[in-house]
């Protein structure tokens, strides 16, 4: 990939970015920490659609490949892996998360200190974001001959009927046995398991509630901040929901943001455009947001960021907490018919009062990517905005031509301000 | 009979009969039992082979090739005429391509997703199952020319596509000891007929052809001395890549397609009472890759290799198709520890690029008349 020269502004960084690091580091190392002899805490490779209350509340350690491939893409090294997953039969064509982990883990090496993920006491795939996590995972469950646990969330295209519930809630019980099983444990009595499930989706709700004020600041003009501090800062709704550190850091967040608000400071200076961004980030070239920066054009939202805001599990819901999850698992984002998606996304785009819209059309995320030229139309036909789509891949460079990008987003622009 | 059979399975929309209404379906999944049962004449929509024109404004060109050109057939207006068109949930590109037909379709278009699960085994996937058969049998009821799913029709119904899948079954076995009378590609071609002709007359014809084949098959041969070969993949909107590999050498005896064996093969033979019990008998026939967990399928895979004697394998592998893609290293893996070459060739738009993929065919076949195991 070769990058064209273009003035990029310089990014205005979240003091909690600090605490963020830290989060992450203590995040990995603790799963390296946990496969050391006599070590007592399971891990389990998780997508980031899984149930992970169950396991939080059975003291399994979930570790996130798909994180993983975000954090391996923003260092700009997916490549080689992909390329080991390729060379070993895997096509090119196929998710680039994936062939980053398959690669990683073919070839024993890292981005880890060089290492990569612990190895799994058990695997866990959850339908609900789309059918290659399900594939991918069996891929691993073959290499590591490791229990693996599928979430069969039928698609909820106009909502759940009670048979999708019950055949999901059904699988939810199912799992607290698997993983027990799974990581050598007799299952915990019920209600002692239920008293423990019910604390970790406390703290989930807490976190994505936190989650979502964050989101409703960013209505603010200008807005405390884009997409480059949501990207950044998703690190712990992804991968420490349903934890007190998770909670403890969006309050942070949540207090830091408000208090841009408060002065009227920007997370983009001389903000002249709001835009909101759909699907996953281009992990490495984050350039090309600061290019837009640059420009006065900031993010407001992304219905990516957005989509962890879901899991609201209410007090109501300790009647049932596993028919709760049952219906929040498969309502997510990835899950829902396209009408549902236009819905959120218009709603979306109205809250955060955006001026146009960016689609990745990202070629490993078909379950994202597929549907987004209708919502383009829609989102220029039906609101007036104009709309950008982007031809690119979360992890895998060799998708991308930053050129013709750039050329795209410059006419993108003209247009946004003859609008303005 | 084979004319007739073949004429259909490559033109569908044309060999419907008159005297009833038409629903079309996508994906083997979708059982057709329901369909005849509620009246209707199922027809299996396959996809246009060649370029893609409208769907490329709807849907991106990652998403797989069958999906794409599926959704452009439909656009280019081969639903006309049909009473609706029943999709299955099979994998992510065709969840896609009905959304978006649900967005483009004619108003008032009868449109069903039957949302099956992608988990064969586990609690309560049976029930789900069933309870997603009944839905379509439901909705089937309220289509204009529909009627009531009883037990006899279904009993009815299921008989007739069980004779099918016999008849089915005798050609399975003469393409694998006589290929030189039915070729693979033909037996191929005879499966999608079988989809697309009213079934009664499809049930008479492939008995007869049976009859036919079976008895040629009886008189005495010379050994061609062709490699025998399995080939696996998904669906295949055209015999274009089988005959690719006839032309290059070697016979196709043996198959784990969408459109062949892999959807004809069920696990039973006795014939199910229910709808409950067909969507259980659904769940347990040959997997489709999409499914979860794939062990059943690399196992019948290995199975029809060992029964049908086979030389090597050849797999067809539809551009962009995740499900396919991701089993493909370890399927070849348990074919090639049987000593059993490869050869991967990918399809888009409905065939292989033949130039290049006609020059290692050759050599594969080659490689395989000399007896070349797994390198």
């Amino acid at each position: 990939m070769t990058q064209p020269e273009r003035p990029l502004a310089t990014d205005l960084r979240l003091a909690a970015d600090r605490d963020l690091k830290g989060l992450i580091l203590k995040h990995y190392l603790g799963a390296y920490r946990a496969k050391r002899p006599f070590s007592r805490r399971p891990v389990a490779w998780v997508t980031s659609g899984a149930p992970v209350e169950i396991l939080l509340a059975l003291g399994i350690l979930p570790i996130y490949p798909e994180n993983y491939g975000a954090l391996v893409g923003s260092r700009k090294a997916a490549v080689p892996y992909c390329e080991s997953a390729e060379q070993a039969g895997y096509s090119q064509d196929l998710c680039s998360y994936a062939r980053t982990n398959i690669g990683s883990m073919l070839t024993g090496r890292g981005e880890l200190a060089g290492r990569p993920l612990p190895r799994p006491d058990l695997l866990v795939a959850a339908k609900n974001i789309c059918d290659v996590v399900v594939k991918w995972w069996e891929v691993t469950a073959r290499h590591f001959d490791c229990p693996l646990f599928i979430l069969d969330t039928p698609f909820a295209a106009d909502g759940l009927t009670p048979d999708q519930v019950a055949y999901v809630r059904g699988q939810l019980e199912e799992l607290v046995v698997v993983a027990s099983k799974a990581v050598r444990r007799p299952a915990p009595p019920p209600a002692a398991f239920e008293r423990d499930l019910l604390k970790v989706l406390d703290l989930t709700r807490q976190a994505t509630g936190l989650w979502q004020e964050i989101q409703t600041l960013r209505q603010a003009s200008p807005t405390p901040a884009s997409a480059l501090d949501m990207f950044t800062n998703l690190f712990p709704i992804v991968t420490l929901r349903g934890t007190q550190a998770c909670v403890d850091y969006y309050r942070q967040v949540r207090d830091e943001l408000a208090e841009r608000v408060r002065r009227g400071v920007g997370a983009v200076p001389g903000e002249r455009f709001r835009l909101l961004w759909d699907n996953i980030a281009i992990w490495y070239d984050f350039d090309l947001v600061r290019y837009l920066h640059a420009r006065g054009a900031a993010f407001v939202g992304e219905t990516y960021t957005d989509a962890w805001g879901i899991y609201q599990f209410s007090p109501e819901d300790e009647k049932d907490p596993l028919g709760a999850m049952a219906r929040q698992y498969s309502l997510i984002l990835l899950n829902i018919g396209l009408g549902t998606r236009k819905e959120r996304l218009f709603n979306m785009l109205r809250a955060q009062r955006a001026d146009g819209a960016v689609f990745h059309s990202c070629r490993s995320c078909k379950t994202y990517s597929l549907g987004q030229y209708e919502l383009a139309r829609a989102v220029r036909d039906e609101l007036g905005l104009p709309v950008l789509v982007l031809e690119a891949d979360m992890t895998d460079s060799r998708a991308y031509a930053a050129g013709p990008a750039m050329t795209r987003i410059d006419a993108f622009l003209e247009l946004l301000t003859s609008k303005a | 009979m084979l004319e007739r059979l073949v004429a259909a399975g490559a033109d569908p929309l044309a060999h419907r009969p008159s005297d009833r209404p038409s629903l079309g379906y996508v994906c083997s999944y979708v059982p057709e039992e329901v369909i005849l049962a509620a009246g209707f004449h199922p027809v299996r929509l396959g996809a246009r082979p060649g370029p893609t024109g409208p769907a490329d404004s709807l849907l991106q060109t990652f998403a797989c090739s069958f999906a794409r050109a599926l959704l452009d057939g439909l656009l280019s207006g081969r639903a006309a005429g049909l009473s609706g068109v029943v999709f299955a949930y099979t994998c992510d590109s065709l969840r896609a391509a009905m959304e978006a037909w649900k967005v483009r379709a004619p108003a008032g278009s009868f449109i069903h997703f039957l949302n099956l699960p992608a988990r064969l085994e586990g609690p309560g996937v049976d029930t789900y199952a069933a309870s997603e058969v009944q839905r379509l049998a439901d909705a089937l009821a309220g289509v204009k020319g529909g009627r009531q799913v009883t037990a006899e029709r279904l009993a009815e119904a299921t008989r007739l596509v069980a004779d099918l899948r016999r008849s089915l079954g005798r050609l399975d076995r003469v393409r694998s000891s006589r290929p030189d009378l039915l070729p693979g590609s033909v037996f191929i071609a005879v499966a999608r007929g079988a989809q697309a002709l009213e079934r009664s007359e499809a049930a008479r014809l492939l008995a007869a052809l049976a009859d036919e084949f079976e008895a040629a098959a009886a008189r005495p041969s010379q050994p061609a001395g062709r490699p025998r070969l399995l080939v696996s993949g998904g669906y295949l909107e055209t015999e274009q890549p089988l005959r690719l590999i006839e032309e290059s050498g070697a016979d196709i005896v043996a198959d784990d397609l969408c459109l062949g064996w892999r959807r004809i093969a069920f696990a039973e033979d006795d014939e199910p009472n229910s709808l409950a019990e067909l969507a259980a008998r659904y769940l347990r026939r040959v997997p489709c890759a999409a499914k979860h967990p794939p062990d059943p399928r690399f196992d019948f895979v290995v199975r029809l290799a060992d029964e049908h004697q086979v030389a090597g394998g050849v797999f067809l592998l539809q551009k962009f198709c995740d499900p396919h893609a991701f089993d493909y290293p370890a399927l070849r893996d348990r074919l090639e520890a049987t000593g059993r070459p490869t050869l991967l060739l990918e399809v888009e738009q409905g065939s292989v690029a033949s130039g290049q993929a006609r020059t290692r065919l050759e050599a594969f076949v080659e490689r395989l008349r000399a007896g070349g195991g797994s390198s």
